[in-house]
């Protein structure tokens, strides 16, 4: 595990390279940033032998997966940059790496002729080094720092083509509200430093687990921290930002807002799993509540998504609402199973989707249409993709689902489950409503739909790759495929929190999603298909559903308001505070008023010499007098 | 022996001369002759109290010859300064030198 460390360093290195003689490599240096991340990706593999090496049965002793150095150390207080490497890091690192790597050399078509070529491959370097860093950190502060570190690199990436006003905008979105999730978490990495007095997160756990905290106080914790998941992965009340977030280069969207940056919430969630245990039940009651609000809100707004880009946000918001209440049922398994899974379709639906803006430059579905006839290969991939999302049988989403849904129906009570249940339904309503309008039926822009093709074989080949990983990455839930390539058994057995969890497969479980998702299959070709005549009706039916859920049910102008009437007002009343209290007061009132007794004092001096004695002579009389009446 | 009041009432008539010398005279050498006479009622001050209280110490003593020294050495530096501003603005008298000013 000594090189672990090695994994976030390749593609710092060749961050820092880019930034710095990037423009004077041949083809900006893109070569070096996917050489960088295939390093990574290869070393994963390393990192994986060797845990699976020191694995006893299911069981990994952790101490062995550590390594780092001293960084700071004052007093009895340590701060190590150390790395942690276990069966979570393990399938994140995994997910990370080959995601990225894809993207990458998508991106090499997808970019190609930009400005900025070359800023664009280092930006991406920062962000997956970052990202990887806040995978492997073993300690809290380290762990905040990389988390930082991804918000900022995506900050740079969705406002990549600052240019355009919306871009900057989307940026500063985005930033602001993952911001504002990153308080909270700062403030629970405080509250467990100030009783434990150390950041390292496996010490925090056996403080925690000896009942060092007590549960109200952990509870609060814990809650601040999952304010900071809530932020990164989009959830409730903080989802906001993500489908703003579309406004980035589509490849950025593949990976930061599908498979990498948004799951680090979960992720975080997952690794700090141990701490919500010990902590009240309302905390983990909290992240199902939050979850599946996400659920029910993303999913109906997905329905009325006119962009397609947007719809897959929507998804992708659905996904991690998915994962928070499988966390929330206490399924570390399952929400990393479906992490595992999602981050194949989703890429795959993002690059796809990217495949047809490339080609036609169209990205409201109103423009696209019949696409299918155009762009065969990029069709079925994106078919794959959604057909993954919504819940198919024997695709990688199905199982993942599955799994969630299982896990909510045992570790929750009936309303929990029935409500996933629709929402499979309505995730395959959307995913066949957006695939129909894109790409079939009728061409409704005749220019675009003439000039699209199938993209470059750059392009194309990730498309395959991945959508050949969605057909089959859902099999690691089986025992005998995960013992075949030297798993102790499926995923189950494999990430686990407590104990393993042997695969189990519920047929009524199967049956009602399998029986939801093609439901909602036959509800969208019955919706959309054709001039989606039902589709229309529905829509004037209920009017103000619609028109709520056209406005997001209005959370982005809850906001707007809030920013205008709240935030703005308090902002200027303090800015008004400081400008006349602070400022003309405090510190021009000080300088002025010295300025005035100096031109007033000046006068005392004449210059003349009498009455400089005179002055010395009564003074040195009023002194006289004072003295003796002291004494006296 | 002569009552040391009478020292004190000495010393006290030509302080004063000497303060009522530096406020009301203008020219600055008899200012200096007035500050010499505030210098010489301490000496004899310092040496009236000296001979009545410690008789057998030389204190008092050594500080009187110390201001008159010092009394001499201030004179010699004041007296090159007036010269000096005579030299240049052809006059001693205080009131017309007042170029130190706001």
């Amino acid at each position: 595990m000594e090189e672990a460390w090695l994994i976030p360093a390749m593609p710092a290195a060749a961050f820092v390279i880019l930034l710095l003689v990037g423009n004077y490599l041949p083809r900006s240096g893109d070569w070096l940033a996917i050489g960088a991340i295939a390093a990574s990706f290869i070393l994963f593999f390393f990192v994986l032998a060797d845990l699976l090496d020191n694995m006893v049965g299911t069981e990994f002793d952790k101490a062995l997966g550590q390594s780092g150095i001293d960084w700071v150390s004052f007093g009895d207080f340590e701060l190590r940059l150390g790395f942690q490497v276990d069966q979570l890091a393990i399938v994140m690192l995994a997910v990370v790496t080959f995601i990225t790597l894809m993207v990458l050399v998508y991106s090499t078509g997808y970019m190609k002729g930009d400005p900025r070529y070359g800023w664009y491959f280092a930006a991406m370097s920062l962000f997956v080094a970052a990202m990887l860093t806040l995978v492997l950190a073993d300690n809290f502060l380290l762990l905040y720092a990389a988390w930082e570190g991804v918000g900022f690199g995506s900050y740079l990436l969705i406002g990549f083509w600052h240019e355009r006003r919306s871009a900057t905008e989307a940026a500063k979105k985005a930033f602001i509200t993952t911001r504002i999730g990153d308080v909270g978490l700062l403030i629970g990495i405080i509250l467990l430093w100030r009783e434990a007095g150390t950041f390292d997160i496996s010490e925090i756990f056996e403080f925690a687990e000896a009942g060092g905290y007590s549960t109200a106080y952990l509870t609060t914790a814990v809650l601040f921290l999952f304010a900071g998941a809530v932020g990164k992965s989009a959830q409730f009340p903080l989802h906001v930002w993500l489908p703003d977030a579309m406004e980035g280069p589509t490849p950025v969207s593949a990976l930061i807002h599908a498979a990498t940056m948004v799951v680090a919430g979960v992720y975080l969630v997952a690794r700090l799993m141990p701490l919500f245990v010990v902590a009240d039940p309302i905390a983990l009651n909290v992240v199902t509540a939050v979850g599946l609000t996400t659920v029910m809100m993303s999913a109906t707004m997905g329905l009325v998504a006119t962009d397609i880009k947007r719809v897959i946000a929507y998804s992708t918001i659905n996904s991690l609402g998915l994962m928070m209440v499988a966390l929330g049922s206490l399924s570390v398994s399952a929400a990393m199973l479906y992490l595992f899974a999602h981050g194949f379709f989703k890429a795959l639906l993002f690059l796809s989707a990217g495949s047809v803006i490339h080609a036609t430059e169209r990205q409201e579905v109103s423009e696209l249409g019949g696409l299918a006839r155009r762009m065969p290969v990029t069709a079925a991939a994106f078919a794959v993709g959604a057909l993954s999302m919504a819940g198919i049988v024997p695709l990688a989403g199905f199982w993942a689902k599955d799994e969630i849904l299982n896990v909510a129906g045992d570790g929750q009570n009936f309303v929990v489950y029935g409500l996933l249940m629709l929402s499979v339904f309505i995730t395959a309503l959307y995913m066949t409503r957006v695939v129909i309008l894109t790409f079939l039926g009728e061409p409704r822009d005749r220019e675009a739909h003439q000039h699209a093709h199938d993209a470059e074989p750059v392009m194309t080949l990730p498309l395959l790759l991945l959508a050949g990983l969605t057909i089959l990455a859902g099999i690691v839930v089986f025992d005998g495929v995960g013992e075949a390539v030297g798993f102790p058994g499926g995923i189950g057995e494999f990430v686990f929190l407590e104990g393993p969890e042997a695969f189990h497969f519920p047929w009524d479980v199967a049956v009602l999603s399998t029986l939801s998702a093609v439901a909602g299959l036959a509800g969208g070709f019955y919706f959309w298909s054709g001039e989606a005549e039902p589709a229309r009706r529905a829509g004037e039916l209920f009017r103000p559903a619609y028109e709520i859920l056209k406005r997001k049910f209005f959370m982005d102008d809850i906001y707007q308001w809030a920013i205008d009437r709240v935030v703005l007002v308090a902002g200027g009343m303090i800015a008004w505070f400081d400008r006349n209290v602070v400022n003309d007061t405090g510190v021009d009132g000080s300088a002025r008023l010295g300025v005035f007794a100096g031109f007033g004092m000046k006068f005392l001096e004449t210059g003349k010499l009498p009455n400089y004695a005179l002055a010395i002579v009564t003074g040195v009389i009023v002194l006289a007098i004072v003295f003796m009446a002291v004494r006296a | 022996m002569i009552p040391i009041e009478n020292f004190l009432v000495l010393s006290g008539i030509l302080f004063s001369l000497g303060i009522y010398g530096v406020l009301a005279r203008r020219n600055a050498v008899l200012i200096l002759m007035s500050v010499e006479l505030m210098l010489q009622a301490v000496s004899i001050n310092f040496i009236a109290f000296a001979v009545y209280l410690y008789p057998e110490q030389f204190t008092g003593l050594i500080f009187a010859i110390f201001v008159i020294t010092i009394a001499a050495a201030e004179v010699g530096l004041a007296l090159g300064i007036i010269l000096r501003i005579f030299r240049n603005k052809g006059t001693a008298n205080v009131d017309e030198v007042d170029m130190l000013k706001w």
